[in-house]
This record gives structure tokens, C-alpha cells and sequence, in this order.
């Protein structure tokens, strides 16, 4: 592995586990402050095993979060401090603004997880809900200075040096709304389905039925109105992504020749050297309308790009269809919950895919990072600097990458570890209590 | 302007860092002394103590290092490059300390093997991560940071490498313990406990002297000695001066059990020996082979100043409101 590329490897790796736990951390708090609501208003004891439950969970996953996010702001110039000298004047002020932000998480989350018997019911209710605010506002934020990297706004590049900044045009540049509607809706998709599968599943096993079933419906349904949004936000960020950077579109389709009426293709791997599609199925005239809502729209393909400027072709097509594929299925699973939950009965093949859907969502988050990250190269900052010219001049970053892939699998390993734990634990307690 | 507040606002949080994330640190390598039967004891009052407050006293590195990077991008692109390893050994410690510590208090199965392998990585990676961050703090005025230099050792190992910068990790390790200590007697009821947490404030006190003690020795090694800046600094030495003298009033507190004051004069040492060493380098946030990066020559443009400055103002309305609830909250309820 050269040097580039294992900072590619390690800043891929951090960010696509501290994703999983920053998408908890935003959402969590949502479904412990709705379960313990519920417990103030209705007075059921369950919501409060619950509320307990969840948060000795989310006190170790948010740890996670908050260690693997410190890794993060020391590895944007760790690994690219040439992006960083220009960069961070540019959109430090997303970042400086999310400063803000997990300070009062972290403050509140404290109150929360501890301040239980030490507060008046409703402020500590509060914390709880300023826990989900602050994380959700966070991850608002970094998304945006992500967003920077695909649609550079807000300065003037005169001679390799960025001239009349403007922080505010660069934070809220052209891709920032689709971003964060897209990432906000995936994180309470991901997490919901997540939570609510693995209530499900113990349901299934006959375990504290009631206080699972509950358990359930709180994070379904956040999880469940979000699958459903989420493909009019996805078909949102992909006709602003037509619009603002074609090269990434392109190679998400794997459409190669610009051209009328281009075919949307179901499955296939594209095939670079033959700059042809194969296996796929293709549908005439689909992505013209997708990207544009004309079938007979031009979409430009990656001809109109030096092959020096196109981003991996097959990564980001596979990556972009397991995250369609998902999101659609999701959607689907979605709609039926509610559907199912009016009739007030839960058939139980439908717990069983709803068992199964559980890791779907965090999948496609992975996946989807992938079309926004690898679409995005060979630049950094598109069009204005290679990500080869922003990496760091020290040597042997393989070892760097060894490093944190070493720890992070073992932290991930604990994690894994601990929440099974967890769960046998509580459940069997509760179990036994007969609830 | 802009710069003084931003200074500032580095300063103060550099300042809070210490003090209360100092003080988490410190638990960690207290629990590394001997604790006989009073162990298990020790280990729930810590737990109690730090587990509200210290992803919130962690937070103050995360802003030191945005203003950084948003303000000052150079200073913190130089930082990056030529203490490469250092950082990395650092936020190593980061990952396992604060995972370490919130796997001992929550995991649901408490028994001995487990909470035994967790309270070892939580104390050794607290251990490890104060003296490299002792090792940051002391690469960054030593004059040898070069990030154009060609060979690899001259890059990115002689810049922290040597008996300085490790005594100055030992010093810092020694006062977070005894920051550790001072704040921990307040914490228990138990009065075993309680005069267990003082007689190791004792101990670590007279490290903190030993360990600055060495401190001044290796620093004879270095380009320019510290007893040497020390006397071109006249302010630098009555600070010291006084954070010296300070010793006499705590130990008399000390013997008195006053614990607020106690708490407030160890503070305060510690308070000027970091004034002390921001009076011999500000406004120079780093003394590189080629010379100061100051903080003011390398700020970034107004228009970013003037944004930072605005999160960091109307930040701290949110934040130090909130900072003071949760310390009410959890710290002030127990001392009456
Ligand atoms: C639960 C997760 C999830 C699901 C079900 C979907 N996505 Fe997604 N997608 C993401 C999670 C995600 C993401 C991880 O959150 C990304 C990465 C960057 C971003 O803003 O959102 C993303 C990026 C992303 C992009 C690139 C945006 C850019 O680079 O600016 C497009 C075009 C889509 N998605 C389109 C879709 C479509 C058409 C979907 C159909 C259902 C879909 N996504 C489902
Ligand atoms: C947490 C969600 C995110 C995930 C999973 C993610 C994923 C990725 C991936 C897979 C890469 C490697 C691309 C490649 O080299 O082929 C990458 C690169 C990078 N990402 Fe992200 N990203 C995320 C959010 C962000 C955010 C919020 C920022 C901040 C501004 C950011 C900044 C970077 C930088 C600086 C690089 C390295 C340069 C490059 O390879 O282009 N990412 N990311
Ligand atoms: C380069 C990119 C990123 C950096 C530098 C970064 C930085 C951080 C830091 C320093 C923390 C710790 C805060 C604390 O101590 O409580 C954190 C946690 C968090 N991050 Fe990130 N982050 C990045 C990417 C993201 C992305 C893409 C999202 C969401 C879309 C996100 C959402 C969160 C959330 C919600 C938390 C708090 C919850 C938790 O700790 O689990 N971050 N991040």
C-alpha cells in the first residue's frame, strides 16, 4: 500500500465506524425520550425498564461515538494538512458550530444518564430531549462541511490560495440541504430498524413480550417514517447530484457514453475497459428522467471527462445500487409496519423480516458514504484540489492505517461483546419477572 | 481583536482541559498506587465521580483543537505533521481510556475478571495518555520542529524525542494525580477512603516537586535551558514563585480538612504554573528550527476570525449555563 492510499484506507475506516455510533448517538435519545415520556404521562412501569435499558446501551455505544469522533478532528490533519491549511478557515465554522453542539450533548447526556433520582422528572426529560437536539443539530453540521468537499463554495481560488472567504456561503453551499436531509433521515431509518429488529427478534424468542413489543413500536416508528421518506430525499440528492457533479453521477450509473434517453441499468458491473455495461438490466430512457424528469434529457457520461478525473466506476455503481436496493426495500417494510400495526396485529413473518431488516439500514449508510466519498475522487475539494496534493508528507502511514484498524476492530469487538451482554442480562431479569 | 479573544478562548480552554479533565486523568493513574482492601471502594467513588462529567470535560481538547484548525491553520498543519506519533499515541490512549472506563461502569455483568481487565487499561492508558500529552506540550517550544526537513528522524522524531519533553509527561502525569486526589476526598463519605485520597495527594505532591525537579535538570540538555528563560522572564519566575509558596497554604488547609479550599488553592497552583509557561511563549503558539509561529502572524483571514469568535461567544452562553448545571447537579449537592 503506498502512502496515499493508506490514508485514503485509514480516514475510510474511521469515518465509516464512527458513522454507526454518531448515527445512535443522534437518534437514540429520540426513542429513550419518547419511552420515557410515555412512562411520565401513562405511568407504565415497562417504559421505565425500557428507558433503563436503553440507556445503559447507548452510555457505552455514545462513548464509542465520542472517542472514535475525537480520532477524527486530530485525522483531518493527521492525514490531510494540505487540505486542511485552506480548508479549514473555509468551512471551520460548521465544525466550530458542532463544537457547540457536543458540548451540550455531553453535558446533557451526563444529565441523563445519571441525573435520574436528582432532577424534577420533566427537566431531566428535557436533557434527554436536548441530547437528541444538540446530536442531531451535530451531525447537521459536519455533514455540511462535508457537503463543502463536493460543491466548493464560498472563496475565490486565485493561484493555489483561497481569497475572499466567506464561512457562511461555504457552509451552506449547494449540496448542503440534500446532504443533510438525505444523512439525518438515514441515521433515524438505520438506527430504528436496528433496534426495533432486535426487539422483534426477541419477541419472537418469547422474551418479555410486552415490554419488546413496546420497545418495537417506539423505534419503528421513527425508523419506518423515515424508510419511507427517504427515496424522495435520495431521488432529491441524485438530481442535484446530476446537476452538480456528473462525473460522480455517471459512475454511480455506470453510464459511460453522454447521450438522449439514457438507460437506467438494474444490477450490472460496469466494465472500464469496454466502457460498456455488463449483465445489467437496462431500462431506456429511466435515468434521463431520473436525473432530470424528461426521458429524452442528455445525461452526460464519463466521455465528457479525462480518464485521469474519473472516480472508481465500479465501487461507487455497486455501492449506489446495494443502497437503492435497500432503500427500497426498506421503504416497502416500512409502509407495511404501519399498515400491519393499524390492523393491530403483527403476523409473525412479518417480525421475522423485520428480525432480518436489522442491519439493512446501517449497510446502506456504509454504502451510500461510499457513493458521496469515492464519487467524489479523485478530488478532495472538487475541481479545485487533487486529494494527492493533500495528503501528509510523513512516511509509513500503512502503519497508521494497521494501527487504528487493529484498535477499532477490538473496540468493536468489545462493543459487540458488552451489548449482548447487556441484553441476555436485562432480558433474562425481566423474563423472570414475569412482565 | 478577533486573535486576542480566540488566545484567549485557546488559553482558557487549554486551562479547563487541566483542571477537570486533568483531574479524570489522575483517577485513572491513582488507581494504579496500591489500594488494598479500600480498591473496590475507590473504584465506585470514581466511577460516581467521573461518570457524568467527563465526556463534557473532554470536550475542552476538541475545541482547542477547532480553533486551531479553523483559525490558526498553519499552527495546527504543523502541529499534525511534525508530531505525527506523538498524536497518534495519544489518541490511542483517548480510545482506550475513555472506553475503559465507560465498559467498567456500565457493563452489565459486573464481575471481577472483567472489571480487573478494564480497570488496567483504563489506569495505564490514563498513565500513558497525560505523559504524552506532557510530551506534546513540551516538543512545541524546544525549536526543533521542522516539517521541510528531509530525513525522516529529523522530521518526525527528534522534535519530541529526549529526556525533556519525558520528564515534562512525568510532570503533568504527577499533577493530574494529585489534582485526582484533592477532588476525590469531597467525593465519599467513607473517612477511610477520604484520608486514603489525602495521604495519596501527599504523595503525588512530592512528585509534582520531583518531577519538576527533573524537569529543570533535563531541560539543561536542551537549546535553551529553562532556568535560563526562567531569569529573562522575571514574570514567569514570581509566578512560579508563588505557585511554590502555594504548597505551605494547601498543607495547612489540608491538615484543617478544609476540602473547598484545598480544592480551590490546588487549583490555583495549578492555574499558575500554566500561566507561568503561557507567560514565557504567548503569543508564539510554537518555536519551530526556523523560528516562532506566532499566533498572530499565522491567523486566518478576518472573515473567519470573525465567525469563530461568534460560535465561540454565543457557544458559551449555551455551554457555560449548562457547564454549571451539571456541576451543581452532581458536585455541589454532596458537600452540603
Ligand atoms: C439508510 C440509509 C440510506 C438509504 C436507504 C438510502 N441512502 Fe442514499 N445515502 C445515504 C444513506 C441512504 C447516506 C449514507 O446518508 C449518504 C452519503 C452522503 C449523504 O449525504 O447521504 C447517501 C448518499 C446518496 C447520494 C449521493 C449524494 C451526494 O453525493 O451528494 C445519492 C444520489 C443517494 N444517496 C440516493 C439514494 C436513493 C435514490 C435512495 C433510494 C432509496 C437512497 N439513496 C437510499
Ligand atoms: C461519517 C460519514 C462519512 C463516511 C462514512 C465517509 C467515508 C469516506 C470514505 C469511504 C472516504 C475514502 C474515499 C477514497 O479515498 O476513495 C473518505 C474520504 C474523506 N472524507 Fe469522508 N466520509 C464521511 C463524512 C465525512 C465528513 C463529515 C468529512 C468532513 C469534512 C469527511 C472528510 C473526508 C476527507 C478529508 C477524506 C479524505 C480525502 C479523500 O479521500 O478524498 N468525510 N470518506
Ligand atoms: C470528519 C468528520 C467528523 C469529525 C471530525 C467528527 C468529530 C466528532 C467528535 C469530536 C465527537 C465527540 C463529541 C463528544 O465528545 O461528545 C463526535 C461525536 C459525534 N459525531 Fe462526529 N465527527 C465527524 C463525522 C460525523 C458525521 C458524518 C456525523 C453524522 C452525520 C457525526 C455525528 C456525530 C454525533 C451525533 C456525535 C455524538 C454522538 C456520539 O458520540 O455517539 N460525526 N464527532
Amino acid at each position: 500500500m503506498d502512502d496515499l492510499i493508506a490514508a485514503r484506507a485509514t480516514m475510510a475506516f474511521s469515518l465509516g465506524f464512527h458513522i454507526i455510533f454518531a448515527a445512535i448517538g443522534m437518534t437514540m435519545p429520540f426513542f429513550m425520550s419518547a419511552a420515557h415520556w410515555l412512562y411520565l404521562k401513562r405511568g407504565d412501569e415497562v417504559y421505565l425498564e425500557l428507558t433503563k435499558m436503553w440507556v445503559k446501551g447507548v452510555a457505552i455505544l455514545f462513548a464509542v461515538g465520542a472517542v472514535s469522533g475525537t480520532v477524527l478532528s486530530f485525522e483531518l490533519g493527521l492525514l490531510w494538512p494540505g487540505f486542511m491549511q485552506h480548508a479549514g478557515p473555509i468551512i471551520g465554522m460548521p465544525f466550530s458550530w458542532e463544537g457547540t453542539a457536543f458540548f451540550i450533548e455531553a453535558v446533557a447526556i451526563g444529565l441523563f444518564l445519571y441525573g435520574r433520582k436528582k432532577m424534577n422528572p420533566w427537566v431531566h426529560w428535557w436533557t434527554g430531549v436536548a441530547v437528541g437536539i444538540s446530536g442531531f443539530v451535530s451531525g447537521i453540521f459536519v455533514v455540511a462541511a462535508n457537503s463543502w468537499m463536493n460543491t466548493p463554495a464560498g472563496f475565490d481560488w486565485v493561484n493555489g490560495v483561497a481569497q475572499n472567504i466567506d464561512p457562511v456561503a461555504a457552509m451552506f453551499n449547494r449540496a448542503w440541504l440534500h446532504e443533510t436531509i438525505h444523512m439525518q433521515l438515514a441515521a433515524l431509518q438505520a438506527v430504528g430498524f436496528a433496534v426495533g429488529g432486535i426487539h422483534a427478534l426477541l419477541y419472537l424468542r418469547g422474551r418479555a413480550p410486552r415490554l419488546n413489543l413496546k420497545a418495537m413500536k417506539i423505534a419503528l416508528t421513527f425508523g419506518a417514517a423515515a424508510a419511507i421518506l427517504q427515496p424522495f430525499a435520495g431521488h432529491f440528492a441524485g438530481q442535484r447530484v446530476a446537476e452538480l457533479q456528473p462525473a460522480k453521477l455517471a459512475a454511480m450509473e455506470g453510464h459511460f457514453e453522454t447521450g438522449r434517453r439514457a438507460p437506467l441499468y438494474i444490477g450490472g458491473i460496469p466494465d472500464v475497459e469496454t466502457r460498456t455495461m455488463k449483465w445489467g438490466i437496462p431500462l431506456p430512457g429511466m435515468l434521463s428522467f431520473i436525473a432530470h424528469n424528461d426521458i429524452n434529457a442528455e445525461v452526460t457520461g464519463l466521455d465528457k471527462f479525462p480518464r485521469e478525473d474519473w472516480p472508481p466506476v465500479v465501487i461507487v455503481h455497486v455501492a449506489f445500487q446495494i443502497m437503492v436496493a435497500i432503500g427500497s426495500v426498506m421503504a416497502a417494510v416500512g409502509g407495511l409496519f404501519f399498515w400491519f400495526w393499524r390492523k393491530r396485529d403483527f403476523p409473525r413473518w412479518f417480525l421475522w423480516v423485520l428480525a432480518a431488516s436489522m442491519p439493512l439500514g446501517m449497510i446502506a449508510i456504509e454504502a451510500g458514504w461510499v457513493v458521496t466519498e469515492v464519487g467524489r475522487q479523485p478530488w478532495i475539494v472538487y475541481g479545485i484540489m487533487r486529494t494527492k496534493e493533500a495528503v501528509t508528507p510523513v512516511p509509513g502511514m500503512v502503519y497508521h492505517f494497521y494501527l487504528f484498524v487493529g484498535l477499532y476492530l477490538s473496540l468493536a469487538a468489545a462493543t459487540v461483546w458488552l451489548m449482548g451482554r447487556q441484553i441476555m442480562m436485562v432480558q433474562t431479569r425481566l423474563s423472570g419477572g414475569a412482565k | 481583536m478577533m486573535i486576542d479573544i480566540l488566545v484567549f478562548f485557546i488559553g482558557a480552554s487549554l486551562l479547563l482541559y487541566v483542571l477537570l479533565g486533568g483531574s479524570d486523568y489522575g483517577a485513572g493513574i491513582l488507581e494504579l498506587l496500591p489500594a488494598g482492601k479500600l480498591r473496590e471502594q475507590q473504584k465506585l467513588v470514581i466511577n460516581d465521580a467521573m461518570g457524568p462529567v467527563w465526556e463534557a470535560n473532554h470536550m475542552w481538547l476538541i475545541l482547542i483543537v477547532v480553533i486551531l484548525f479553523m483559525g490558526f491553520p498553519t499552527i495546527f498543519t504543523t502541529l499534525m505533521i511534525s508530531l505525527h506519533i506523538p498524536m497518534l499515541a495519544l489518541l490511542v490512549g483517548i480510545v482506550v481510556r475513555g472506553t475503559a472506563f465507560t465498559f467498567r461502569h456500565y457493563d452489565a455483568v459486573q464481575e471481577p475478571k472483567s472489571q480487573r481487565v478494564y480497570t488496567v487499561l483504563f489506569s495505564v492508558s490514563s498513565l500513558w495518555t497525560a505523559v504524552w500529552l506532557g510530551i506534546i506540550v513540551a516538543s512545541l517550544n524546544r525549536g526543533i520542529i521542522d516539517p521541510r526537513a528531509k530525513d525522516v528522524w529529523t522530521a518526525y522524531f527528534a522534535p519530541w524525542w529526549g529526556l525533556y519533553p519525558l520528564a515534562v509527561g512525568g510532570f503533568v502525569a504527577c499533577i493530574f494525580g494529585f489534582l485526582a486526589c484533592i477532588y476525590l476526598v469531597d467525593e465519599t463519605t467513607d473517612t477511610a477512603l477520604a484520608k486514603r485520597f489525602m495521604r495519596h495527594a501527599a504523595v503525588f505532591n512530592g512528585l509534582v516537586i520531583a518531577a519538576g525537579g527533573l524537569v529543570f535538570a533535563a531541560s539543561l540538555g536542551e537549546r535553551e535551558s529553562l532556568p535560563v528563560t526562567f531569569f529573562k522572564n522575571p514574570l514567569t519566575l514570581g509566578v512560579m514563585g508563588v505557585a511554590t509558596l502555594l504548597f505551605v497554604a494547601l498543607w495547612f488547609f489540608i491538615k484543617r480538612h478544609h476540602v473547598w479550599l484545598t480544592r480551590v488553592i490546588a487549583a490555583g497552583q495549578v492555574s499558575l504554573i500554566l500561566l507561568g509557561w503561557w507567560l514565557l511563549y504567548a503569543p508564539n503558539a510554537l518555536i519551530t528550527a526556523k523560528g516562532p509561529l506566532g499566533f498572530y502572524a499565522m491567523a486566518a483571514p478576518p472573515a473567519t476570525l470573525r465567525q469563530l469568535v461568534l460560535a465561540l461567544v454565543v457557544g458559551s452562553f449555551f455551554i457555560f449555563p449548562s457547564l454549571i448545571f451539571l456541576l451543581r447537579v452532581f458536585k455541589l449537592k454532596r458537600s452540603k
